[in-house]
Formats: structure tokens, sequence, C-alpha cells
């Protein structure tokens, strides 16, 4: 009873403070700097349109405007929160730590702040709070998940510098602005001491862009967190991407990519550095409402970082399928997997579908479901399997 | 749970200092507003004889090599104070380079002309005057046969103390035309609270115009535009513009192709649109922006193709009518006779 009394007093608040903008149609952070309405950098929030990627890579400045932009001191507080709230149905089998979810539960928190710090220097933060699980609650890790800022260059496109806690170009599709609740397999999947892709990275990251259509972005991260305090940084990673047509590749114009990272993990305290490598290429099609993206990617690991007796390499990746009519409504589909040896019984794939509505352009009606399945985890077991369906509304404001 | 109720409290404090959450439902657009008091400058006061003065010269036809074009004429104000056709016949019905912008509201634009090179409307008025395909004239040749008009000459000596001179024919026409200012348009009563002054089509469209069509960035504050230059790749082809643009002014390769914003007060009275008139009505223009406009080199990086449904598409050009303001009534005033 207490933890509902919890669960209800968290709802009612954040209720509570959604009520202060009842027709926040508006981003928090940078619309409400504007004035502008979500839709204007997002095609369905948190998913970024071609403007808004271009928005995000110039440093948190409109492209062309530059001039007229505001500081953080000259606008309005700058920071705002996104949350969901709603039934989540998690099933397990054949996976014997795992345990059944049925509930209304709070997913998480975020609290972002975003602004421009100085004509060519920008900042974006996300701060999520600890919350200690209970029924009706998700547990969460208190973290800073990003905390970077952003350097552009005055007269040129070609140089960009991001430096801090961010979310690094490596991962072609953006697993902050997914609209899935189901995460991208391969992004997650790792040594078990290795560095997921979707995770943010503490490093530098520089980055430039023309208008030919070519993008680029190399950087140097900590990397795993495995990783001693005194171990140099030496994860380095690229990307170069190509836009054919008009657009970023997001809604508009066709995308071609590549990334190749290359890491340095300990197996386990004490022991020493191993490296990996993981070379992807990917796609971004976009045809009126449609759009079509697809990554794949190798992966190689020092046998060490898997205690196995070979180097083990896999290959994984995902397409995914959306379909947006209107700014009201958007469909997904999502098929990921990723292919292991069979002795490291680690290979997955997954199918997920679903929709948000958009009752306003920050706050949508989230369906989903999505069937994961694993290789068996051990002999003489049926292939792991998980069962997620979950009905919530997503807002920020 | 404790620090959670904690941080949920505090970002509340920090909403409540940060103010209100702007809703474009109430037509803020992009720092958007009322349309301010006319900016006059210290050297050009208004007074009603200047003005009258003006709107005489402003329909004046003996300002012309051969006596058939006034500013009038192409800037007409039966036609949203700009021209039908998507370039005007000037004398000798020569045809123009680019479409004839509108006057209305011309007042709060900073630079004058689609490329900019007239710093203000004294500066913009005399240009037509010698330009050799509008009204062919010199300003020694305009000067010549105002100064045989006796009703102009009595009227310059009580305005400016002076016979006719270059710079008083600028300050009185530009004086007329800071009179001609479009407002109280369905969208000015829906920002004063009147929620009935615009359609359910035009309210989607407003917020269509600050979210998925990307017009705010440029078309923003009271009067809808910047005031700077973009580059849509209008006239691009075979890799060349057919016009330089405000890169004629400025020799800077960013402005090759670019031209002035226009503002969008009354922009469904005055069509063709675009600075070369190439596109016939606001569905046409908003179609135009929907592809993307025309890729090239130099295309403006807010130019991104839209996605617009059908029913979005009405629904924008629905809100651009509503920014139709309340008709500017000028007579065709009775010009002082030449000289008997």
């Amino acid at each position: 009873m207490r933890g509902h009394a919890k669960t209800l007093i968290v709802v009612a608040t954040v209720g509570a403070l959604a009520g202060l903008a009842p027709s926040s149609r508006a981003v928090p952070v940078f619309a409400r700097k504007y004035g502008f309405n979500c839709t204007m950098c997002h095609s369905s929030y948190p998913r970024l349109n071609d403007f808004g990627q271009r928005f995000r890579r110039n440093g948190y400045r409109i492209p062309g405007r530059e001039s007229v932009e505001k500081m953080v001191y000259e606008a309005q507080a700058p920071f705002a929160m996104r949350t969901s709230a709603g039934y989540n149905s998690e099933t397990y089998r054949n996976l014997p730590d795992a345990t059944d979810v049925s509930q209304f539960q709070l997913n998480g928190l975020d609290v972002l702040s975003a602004g421009l710090l100085g004509p060519n220097a920008g900042y974006f933060a996300v701060y999520t709070p600890e919350i200690k699980g209970a029924r009706g609650v998700a547990p969460q890790t208190g973290m800073l998940e990003s905390a970077n800022v952003i350097l552009t260059a005055k007269n040129t496109t070609w140089f960009t510098a991001r430096i801090g806690r961010f979310e690094p170009a490596y991962a072609a599709f953006s697993v902050k602005r997914s609209l899935t609740v189901a995460p991208y397999e391969v992004y997650d999947f790792s040594s078990p001491n290795g560095v997921p892709f979707s995770d943010t990275q503490t490093g530098i990251e520089i980055a430039g862009w023309g208008r030919n259509g070519y993008r680029y972005a190399a950087g140097v991260v900590n990397g795993s967190g495995s990783n001693n305090d005194s171990d140099a940084p030496l994860d380095f990673y690229a990307r170069g991407e190509k836009v054919f047509g008009s657009g970023e590749g997001q809604t508009a114009g066709q995308r071609l990519g590549f990334t190749v990272y290359r890491g340095i993990a300990r197996p386990g305290p004490g022991m020493t550095r191993k490296s990996f490598t993981r070379l992807g290429v990917d796609t971004s099609l976009n045809l009126g409402a449609w759009s079509l993206g697809a990554q794949f990617l190798h992966g190689e690991d020092h046998k060490d970082l898997w205690a196995a007796d070979r180097t083990v390499t896999f290959d994984g990746g995902f397409a995914e399928l959306l379909y947006q009519p209107t700014t009201h409504i958007v469909g997904f589909a999502r098929y990921d997997w990723v292919s292991t040896p069979a002795d490291l019984r680690a290979g997955v794939s997954r199918w997920t579908v679903g929709s948000r509505y958009y009752l306003e352009d920050s706050v949508a009606i989230h369906l989903e479901y999505s069937a994961r399945s694993q290789s068996p985890v051990s002999s003489g077991m049926g292939h792991a399997t998980e069962r997620l369906f979950t009905l919530r509304m997503d807002f920020g404001f | 749970m404790r620090r959670m109720t904690i941080a949920l409290v505090a970002f509340g404090v920090l909403l409540w200092l940060a103010g209100p959450v702007r809703s474009p439902a109430d037509g803020r657009l992009f720092a958007n507003g009322h349309l301010g008091v006319v900016p006059v400058p210290v050297d050009n006061p208004m007074d009603a004889a200047k003005v009258e003065l003006g709107k005489q010269l402003y329909f004046d036809k003996r300002l012309s090599k051969d006596g058939t074009v006034s500013c009038a004429t192409c800037h007409r104000p039966d036609h949203g104070w700009a021209d039908s056709t998507p370039v005007s016949a000037g004398i000798g019905n020569q045809k123009g380079g680019r479409n004839a912008p509108t006057v209305l509201n011309s007042a709060y634009w900073p630079l004058q002309f689609w490329d900019g090179r007239a710093r203000s409307l004294e500066e913009q008025a005399l240009g037509p005057i010698q330009n050799p395909v509008e009204m062919g004239m010199t300003m020694v040749e305009a000067l010549g046969r105002i100064q045989t008009i006796p009703g102009y000459v009595e009227q310059f000596q009580r305005i400016f103390g002076t016979g006719p001179t270059e710079e008083g024919i600028a300050k009185a026409i530009a004086a007329f035309e800071r009179t001609v200012i479009s407002t109280n348009a369905p969208y000015d009563r829906y920002l004063r609270g009147e929620r009935s002054a615009m359609s359910a089509a035009a309210v989607r469209g407003m917020n269509l115009f600050n979210g998925k069509a990307h017009c705010t960035p440029c078309h923003s504050g009271p009067n809808f535009t910047d005031g700077q230059f973009h580059n849509l790749g209008v006239g691009y082809a075979n890799g060349k513009f057919a016009d330089e643009g405000r890169y004629a002014v400025t020799k800077d390769p960013k402005d090759l192709g670019a031209f002035k914003t226009p503002g969008l007060r009354s922009v469904a009275e005055n069509p063709p649109y675009l600075h070369d008139g190439s596109e016939k009505t606001l569905a046409d223009v908003v179609e135009f922006y929907n592809r993307g406009g025309v890729p090239n080199p130099n295309l403006d990086p807010l130019i991104v193709p839209l996605h617009l449904t059908a029913r979005e598409k009405a629904d924008l050009v629905a809100f651009l009518e509503a920014l139709t303001g309340e008709p500017v009534k000028v007579a065709e005033p009775k010009l002082p006779p030449s000289n008997p």
C-alpha cells in the first residue's frame, strides 16, 4: 500500500508539473527559447528531422541565424524534463535471473539543460537522478548521462568540437532519440566488460560537413568502464557519411555511412587490456512518409574479453521501417539480430512493432510490442525469450 | 524516492522561475508579436503635406521617360501594392528582371529591393525612376520635369523650403510609402484573444508554419521576415543562377542566388510569388517549399523537403490568407497639372 501511495505521489507531482504547461506543444529547452513547435526539429519527438539534425550539429544554433541567437543568460531558464508512465508487461522464459513484470510504472526521469554559452559555444546536459525501484517505479541509476560543450568555427562548417560526455557519432542511429523502448540489440552487444555502443562516452569528438553531402566525425574517448582511471584513453573512432539529395537522411535525403571503432578493455580487474574492433555500414532511405534505416555491424574481440579460446567475431544489425503519415502518428517496425559463435550462447533476434500517437507535439501515447529470442543460456535449455508490451504516456515539458 | 521527490520539486521551482511555456497556440511565433510603430528616420519626419506630395509623385507617370509608368504601375494599390505579372513592364513595354515586391509594410524592412541594395525607402524611391527599363529617367530629367509643374514647385517650397530636389522627391515618396501599412489581420485579432478570428484550418496552419513547415526561422517577427537573404535555388539551372541576387551587392560567394525574405503581411493579395514571380499561387509556393526548393551548391541550410500532406498544405495556405490585413484605402490623387 505504501508503494502505491508513493507511486501516486510521484505521478500526481509529475502531472501537476505537466499541468503548468497545458498547451506545451513546444519542446522544453529549445522550443521555449525560440517559441517554436516541437515539430520544427522533431519529425516525431524525440526523433530529429533534418532541420533538427542541422540545428544540433550547428552547436544548437539555427543555421544561418547565428548572429541573432540568444545566449542562456538572455533567454528563459534552459531546463526541461522527460519521463514516461504507463503499463508495462515483461514476460521471460528460460532466463533464470529474470522476473516477470506486470504493472503500471513510472519509467525513469531525465532532466535536461541546453543552450548557448556564447556565439560559438553551445552545451547540452542530461542528468538522470537515482531512483530506487519499487512497485510502480522503475529503478534508475543516478548519473550525468550527458554534459558536453560544442564549439563551432566561425568561418567553416568542416570543424566542430564536442567535449565532455556525449552521444558519440559512431552510433549511426541515435539511441537516445529512438522511438522504441526496445533497444538496438547490436548497439547493446559487447563483451562482458566492454563498451556498448548505446552508452554515452566521455572524450572529444570533432566533426564537420559540407554542402556536397559529405560529413565526418572522429573522436577519442575513455571507452570501457573496465579500464583503470590511470589508463590513457585509447578508444578511437571515425565515421563518414554521404547524403544524396536534400536533407540529412533523417526524413529527407538518402544517407550512406560507415563507422570504424577501435577500443581497449580489461577482461577483468588486474588483467591487461585487450583490443576490440567494430566496423559498421548503415543507410537511411526516405520516401515521402516512409523511412527505412538499416545498420550492419561487424565485431571482433580479443579472445580474453570473452574468456574464449580464439578471437571472437560477431555480426549484427537491424532494419527499421517508420511510417509517419501526419505529425500526429508514427508507426514503427524493426528487426534486430546478432549472430555469434554458437558456444558464446549470445545470439539474439528481436522483432519490435508499435506506434506513437501525439496528443501534443511532446506528449505521445506509446504502444509497443517486442519479442526477443536469445540462444539457450545453457545446454539442455530452450531459447531464452522475452516479450515486452508497453502502453505509456511519454512526455517532455 | 526522496531524491526523486526533491528533484521534482526543484524542477518545479525552475519551471516557475522560467515563466510560462510559450505556446504557439497563442500565436507567438519566434518572438513574434504585434507590429510596432512605423520606424521613421529622424531626418524625414512625417507630416500630412509631405505624405500627400509623396502620394502624388507615386502616382505620377510624368516621372517616367515616355509618361507611361509611375510607381503605382508596378506597385499597384489594387493588387496588394505589387504587380500581377511575374515581372513588370516598364517604358516601351520593356520587361524587368524581378517580380515587383509589395510596398505594403516595406517601412519595416531594414533593406529594400530583393537584393537589399537600398538602405532606406528614401534610397529605394529613386531607383526605379533611373532604371532604364522601368521609368528610364535621369534625376536631372526628372527634376527638370517637376520644376515645370507649378503645383509641385509650390508644395516642395512649402514642405522643404526649397524647390524640387532629388532629396525632396525621395523623402516625399518614402513618407507616403510609410503610410501603406497592412494591419489588423485575422491573425492580429487572434493574437488579441479573438479566437474566432482564424479558422481551425488557419490555426492548424499556424502551428505548421511554426513547426513542421519550418517557416518561422526566416519569416519571423511581426512582419514575418527576418530581413535576411536566403538561397532557395529559384532560377538555378544548368549549374548557373539566372540572377545573382544579393551577391551582386556584396560580392560574397555565400550570397550567390540569395534574395531577401519577403514579409508575409497580406501576402494573399499580391501573387505571383518569389523574386522572379515564378510561382503563381500561395499553394504553388507551399509546394515549392515542400519539395525543398531547388537543390544547388548554395542552398540555404534551412531549406529541406517537408513531406507535407495535402491537408497540411491547405492549412498553411489558410494561415497565410489569415495574414491579410484591412485594405489600405488610397484613392488615386488629383495630380497638379503640367505648366499650362
